[in-house]
């Protein structure tokens, strides 16, 4: 029990949620991704407030059409949300907390929009451009995670800068004993909670069979997805930021080895006559994903990282999705006069046609191990920049 | 949560809850510039993410991890420099 309590390894979670993600292609032919289900909600929000979405080319491009519930992905996502929930109430993380500054919502809204923006101006977010985009051979994919790195890089520089820090400051103290945490005991809370879902969940199911007899599986890929980002706090967006911040990369090697293993198993389904899904490797997919790097570095989430955080009670990422679906609606409205210049001439390359199947299979393996080597190296380099900048000190201080 | 009692000094106190991520690892690393080893500080945090942060960075700069638990929605990491 206790160990369903606590968060798990993300080197152990992210591998399977690989999988999970190559089942899932397999399964309904789609790419396990969520920006293009939260761009649909900007659509349903566009029709509530009387637009005409027809006019917008953008919406026929990710087949705008239907009801969360009667979409796969939009099934997939309620999927998530509830077993993020539930995960949050087992590893007793639900609790309400406000932003503690007006920095803090300008940087939710403002990065949650360049978030949903670049996302979508680049064809996916860092699901469906690079963790279930890589093991797509998108060339594209390749882009939008290199451009990606760099956004978050120059997003590092910006959140350092002295506005943003956190202004609670370190105490000197002199004390034996541990601050007394107030927290109110959640345990009745939480257990009715679960109760709720649970029978949300049993609800859901029927439903979703009488409307397609795949949806209730669907809806428990979803939930295993959302319930394990929850679980394993998967954040994508310190796989990149926290290699700038601190030269951590637990959960960069993570999701490397997620995609080590998700690339076979699509590779597999791919073959076996499942379409892959491949967009244009072009300019939109080069300042998209530079433009998401920035963002969720300033948000401090990407989308599946704001979903679980949301739904934690932290009130912070609720505007980072509210940013994103903003964001999102702003670039359907804008697409129809960039897309001609940024994505629609430029080709849409499929490694695996490039450079023959098993060209391609290689190509990507090599790829992601080249990822691999590069943190590694990486990771020792900042280490050691460290260690002669304390000795610097050190010496400083000695004489 | 009873203030327990501990065997050692805890020479630095960082109260970090309402903070979101990335902000309390970021804070937590900059702290450690300003102790002196075998200095000691406790943690507060109430993001659920620092489980991930906060410890693996003091593993990464040698620090020695004294406690790390969750009361309620709330985390307390001490380290040692």
């Amino acid at each position: 029990m206790n160990r369903l309590r606590k968060t798990w390894n993300p080197l152990i979670v992210v591998p399977i949620l690989g999988m999970l993600s190559a089942y899932f292609f397999g399964l309904t032919s789609k790419q396990w991704a969520v920006t293009g289900e939260f761009t649909r909600w900007g659509g349903h929000l566009m029709n509530f407030v009387g637009v005409d979405t027809s006019q917008f080319s953008y919406f026929k491009l990710i087949k705008f059409k239907g009801t969360p519930l009667t979409r796969i992905d939009g099934v997939m996502i309620i999927g998530m949300f509830i077993g993020m929930f539930v995960s949050a109430l087992i590893s007793n993380n639900v609790k309400f907390r406000m932003p503690t500054s007006k920095t803090r919502v300008f940087q939710a809204l403002g990065g949650g929009i360049m978030a949903g923006f670049g996302a979508r101006l680049a064809m996916g977010c860092n699901l469906a451009a690079f963790f279930t985009g890589i093991p797509q051979f998108s060339l594209h994919a390749w882009f939008f995670t290199i451009f990606t790195i760099i956004g978050t890089y120059v997003g590092t520089q910006i959140i350092k800068r002295p506005m943003f820090q956190s202004k609670i400051k370190m105490k000197k103290v002199h004390k034996h004993h541990l601050y007394g945490i107030h927290d109110v005991d959640h345990t009745k809370r939480n257990n009715w909670l679960l109760v709720a879902c649970a029978a949300l969940i049993l609800f859901l199911l029927f439903f979703e069979f009488n409307i397609q007899a795949m949806f209730p599986l669907v809806l428990v890929f979803g939930l295993s997805f959302g319930f394990l980002l929850e679980k394993g706090q998967v954040c994508f967006t310190s796989a990149f930021r926290d290699l700038w911040t601190a030269g951590r990369s637990n959960m960069t090697v993570a999701i490397i080895l997620g995609m080590i293993f998700s690339t076979i198993g699509t590779f597999i389904f791919i073959k076996g006559g499942t379409p892959a899904t491949i967009h244009w490797a072009g300019l939109n997919t080069i300042v998209g994903g530079f433009i998401f790097g920035v963002g969720i570095v300033i948000a401090g989430g990407c989308e599946t990282g704001w979903m679980y955080r949301a739904v934690e009670g932290q009130v912070h990422y609720m505007l980072v999705g509210v940013g994103n679906v903003l964001g999102s609606i702003l670039l359907v409205l804008v697409w129809d006069q960039i897309a001609p210049v940024m994505a629609y001439n430029y080709p849409e390359v499929n490694l695996l046609q490039t450079f023959g199947p098993y060209g391609g299979l290689i190509i990507t393996y090599v790829g992601l191990l080249v990822m691999l080597g590069l943190v590694y190296v990486y990771v020792k380099w900042y280490f050691r920049k460290q260690n002669n900048n304390t000795h610097a000190i050190q010496q400083e201080e000695l004489s | 949560m009873k203030e327990a009692k501990t065997d050692y000094t805890i020479d630095y106190f960082l109260n970090l809850e309402g903070e979101p991520c990335p902000f309390p690892a970021m804070k937590t690393v900059d702290a450690y510039d300003d102790m002196k080893d075998g200095e000691v500080i406790e943690i507060i945090s109430d993001c659920p993410q620092s489980i991930n942060n906060i410890p693996v960075d003091a593993k990464n700069r040698h620090h020695e991890i004294l406690l790390v638990e969750q009361n309620g929605p709330t985390f307390r990491y001490v380290i040692r420099k």
